[in-house]
C-alpha cells in the first residue's frame, strides 16, 4: 500500500523533472515514436524475407516478436540499473538510499526508473495485432487476463535476473561487463524455441529462462498447446527469479563495503 | 538509554592484493591473495541523548567507517552496537527514522527537483503526518532562513544555500539522532557559524543528539560537550577538549624580541627549574614553550628580564589544531 504511494509520488516528481526541461522532454518523445516506428518498419522488413521459419508462419513470427516487446518495455522501464555500479557504488549514492526508511531497491528502482520506454509496449501491441489480424486469430475470453499474468511474469523474470547481476557490484566494486552479454542473449527468447538445438533450448528455459518473457507466453497466445504447461508456469517463473534477485541483492546490501569518502 | 551504545565494534574490510606486473596479474586472475585491514577496532563508546560530540582524526582513521556503521549503512564485522535501542544494519528501516545524516561531501537532497518537492517526497518516504510536516517545515524554513530557496531547484544552490537544506532535510523527520560528516566542508565563515548556532539551537530545543566529524576544530571548539578522538581505528582520547589541551600540555608560547643575541643555553639556565623550552627562531627571536604544569608567563619573564633586556613581546596561546597534529604526528604519549 504505502509502496504503492510511494511509486506514485516518484512517478509525479519523476514527470516534474522531465517537465522542467521542456525542450528535452519533447525532442525525448520524438526520438522515441521515431525509434518505434524504425522498429516496426524493420521487423516487417526483415520478416518479408522469410515466409517461414521451422514450422512456423511469419505471421507467428511476428507475433511472437510483437509480445516480448511489451514485457521487455516493463522492465525497461522499471529496472534501469544499467549505471547502478557507476552511480550508486562508485559515485556513493547508495550511502544515501540506505539511510531511508524504504527498502533498498525499491528506491533505486524509483529513482532510475523511465517510464517512456513504455512506449515499446505500445509497438509490441501494434506488431501483435497486426499480426493478430492477418492470421485472423481469434481470442478467448481469458486471453487478455492470461496476458496480464504472463507480462508481468516475463518483465519479473528478467527484472530478477537483473537484479542478480547488478548485485555483483555490491559485492566486488570492479566493472562486470555481464550486463551487456545477458542483454544480447535475452534476445533469443523472442524466436521459437523449436528452432534452437536441445542445448540453447535447456538454457533458455532453466538457467537463463528468456524464453517465459517471450515465447512460451506467446505460444498460448497463438492456441498452440505444445508448450502449455510452459506457459502456464511464467507467472511462478516470475515469482522465482524475481525472489531469487531481492534475495541476493539483500546479501549483497549485507556485504556492502561503502564508498571510499 | 544511551543513545550510541557499541562495545568492540569492529570492521574488517578484506582487500585485493595485486601482483606486479603482467607475470603477476595473470596470477591474480586464478589466485587471489587477499589482506584484512582493520578498519574500525574494538571501539567502545556511549553517548547520553542531548549530547553533542565531535568525533575526530586523521583521514583513514575509521571516522567514517564508525559513522557508517552507526547509521546502519555497514555491519559491524564484531561487536555489540545499539543506536536508538536498535541494531543499525539488521533493524535498518526502522531504525532510521529515528536519525537524520548530513554527508557533507554528499547531496541528500534530489539534484534535479525543486527544494521543496525533495521535501515533499522526503515526507511521504518517512510518512511524516501532514501537521506535523508543515509546523516543523516552517519552523525549519524560518531558522535556516530557506524562504526563497524553496522553489529553486537544488543544483542551482550555492554550497552554503545547499548546506542549509541539507540540515533541514536531516530534521524533518524530527530525529532523535543526527550524524553530521563534515557539515562545514567549504563553507566561508559566516555560513559556517550560522551553521554552529542552528545545530546549538535544535540541541538545545528539542534535546537533538549530535555526533559531528569535522577537520575543522573550531566546529568541535563551538559546538561539542566531548571530543572522541581516533587513530588507526581506536579511540585514542574521550573527553573534554579543555582536559584535552591540559592533557597534552598544550600551554600558551611566548615570543620575545631581546635587545642582544644570547646564547640560546644561557637562556635555558634562567629557566632551568620550571619547564620552559627556548628555541632560537633567528637573530635576536626566541620562542618559549610552556609545557609542564601551569608555569606562567610571569614567571618566565622574572627570571629573564634581570639578565636580558627585552624589546617586544608576543603571546600565543596554544591552539587545539595545534595539540592535535602534535599528537597526529608524536603519537600519544600516555594511552
Amino acid at each position: 500500500m504505502t509502496s504503492s504511494k510511494l511509486f506514485i509520488d516518484y512517478f509525479m516528481q519523476y514527470v516534474k523533472t522531465r517537465l522542467q526541461y521542456r525542450s528535452d522532454f519533447l525532442v525525448q518523445m520524438v526520438t522515441d515514436i521515431m525509434f518505434q516506428a524504425v522498429n516496426l518498419v524493420f521487423i516487417l522488413v526483415v520478416f518479408s524475407h522469410t515466409t517461414q521459419l521451422s514450422s512456423w508462419s511469419r505471421e507467428e513470427v511476428i507475433f511472437i516478436y510483437g509480445y516480448f516487446l511489451v514485457p521487455f518495455s516493463i522492465f525497461a522501464a522499471f529496472f534501469n540499473l544499467w549505471e547502478f555500479n557507476e552511480r550508486y557504488i562508485i559515485k556513493g549514492e547508495l550511502d544515501r538510499v540506505l539511510t531511508r526508511p524504504v527498502h533498498s531497491l525499491f528506491q533505486v528502482m524509483m529513482e532510475t526508473m523511465t517510464p517512456e520506454s513504455l512506449s515499446g509496449a505500445v509497438t509490441g501491441l501494434a506488431v501483435m495485432g497486426w499480426a493478430a489480424w492477418e492470421m485472423e486469430l481469434d481470442f478467448y475470453w481469458y486471453d487478455p487476463l492470461f496476458f496480464i499474468l504472463f507480462i508481468l511474469g516475463g518483465a519479473a523474470v528478467y527484472g530478477g535476473l537483473y537484479i542478480m547481476l547488478t548485485s555483483i557490484s555490491l559485492f566486488s566494486d570492479s566493472k562486470t561487463d555481464i550486463q551487456p552479454i545477458m542483454y544480447n542473449i535475452g534476445n533469443y527468447g523472442r524466436y521459437p524455441i523449436d528452432i534452437y538445438n536441445k542445448v540453447i533450448q535447456i538454457v533458455l528455459t532453466w538457467l537463463m529462462p528468456f524464453a517465459f518473457v517471450g515465447f512460451y507466453p506467446a505460444s498460448f497466445l497463438l492456441h498452440d498447446e505444445r508448450w502449455l504447461t510452459f506457459a502456464m508456469f511464467t507467472p511462478v517463473m516470475g515469482l522465482i527469479w524475481f525472489s531469487l534477485g531481492v534475495l541476493v541483492w539483500n546479501l549483497g546490501i549485507k556485504n556492502y563495503r561503502g564508498a571510499g569518502s | 538509554m544511551y543513545s550510541i551504545e557499541a562495545q568492540g565494534l569492529t570492521k574488517d574490510f578484506k582487500i585485493v592484493q595485486s601482483r606486479e606486473g603482467m607475470k603477476g596479474a595473470f596470477r591474480d586472475l586464478f589466485d587471489r591473495q587477499y589482506r584484512t585491514i582493520r578498519a574500525v577496532d574494538e571501539i567502545d563508546l556511549r553517548i547520553n541523548p542531548g549530547e553533542i560530540v565531535g568525533y575526530i582524526g586523521e583521514n583513514g582513521a575509521g571516522k567514517s567507517t564508525t559513522i557508517k556503521m552507526l547509521t546502519g549503512i555497514l555491519q559491524p564485522t564484531s561487536g555489540d552496537l545499539k543506536v536508538n535501542g536498535y541494531d543499525p544494519h539488521g533493524e535498518r528501516e526502522q531504525f532510521v527514522k529515528t536519525i537524520g545524516v548530513v554527508f557533507g561531501q554528499r547531496s541528500q537532497l534530489w539534484w534535479d527537483l525543486a527544494v521543496r518537492e525533495s521535501f515533499r517526497l522526503l515526507k511521504k518516504l518517512y510518512s511524516i503526518p501532514d501537521e506535523d510536516y508543515h509546523r516543523h517545515l516552517n519552523r525549519l524554513t524560518e531558522v535556516l532562513e530557506m524562504g526563497p530557496l524553496l522553489e529553486q531547484p537544488v543544483r542551482k544552490l550555492s554550497l552554503g544555500q545547499r548546506m542549509r537544506c541539507e540540515l533541514a532535510a536531516a530534521l524533518i523527520h524530527q530525529p532523535r539522532l543526527l550524524f553530521l560528516d563534515e557539515p562545514t566542508i567549504g563553507l566561508d565563515v559566516l555560513v559556517k557559524e550560522n551553521i554552529r548556532r542552528f545545530l546549538k539551537q535544535i540541541n538545545e530545543e528539542y534535546g537533538t543528539t549530535i555526533l559531528l566529524t569535522t577537520h575543522d576544530l573550531s566546529d568541535i571548539e563551538a559546538l561539542s560537550h566531548r571530543v572522541v578522538m581516533l587513530d588507526k581505528g581506536k579511540i585514542i582520547y574521550n573527553g573534554g577538549l579543555p582536559e584535552l589541551s591540559k592533557q597534552w600540555g598544550g600551554g600558551p608560547r611566548l615570543y620575545l624580541e631581546l635587545k642582544e643575541e644570547w646564547a640560546l643555553s644561557a637562556l635555558q639556565d634562567f629557566t632551568k627549574d620550571i619547564s620552559a623550552e627556548w628555541q632560537h627562531i633567528e637573530g635576536r627571536c626566541y620562542r618559549v614553550g610552556l609545557t609542564g604544569p601551569d608555569p606562567s608567563v610571569s614567571e618566565v619573564l622574572s627570571r629573564v628580564v634581570p639578565h636580558a633586556s627585552i624589546k617586544e613581546i608576543r603571546i600565543e596561546e596554544a591552539k587545539t589544531e595545534d595539540i592535535v597534529r602534535r599528537i597526529y604526528q608524536e603519537g600519544v604519549p600516555h594511552a
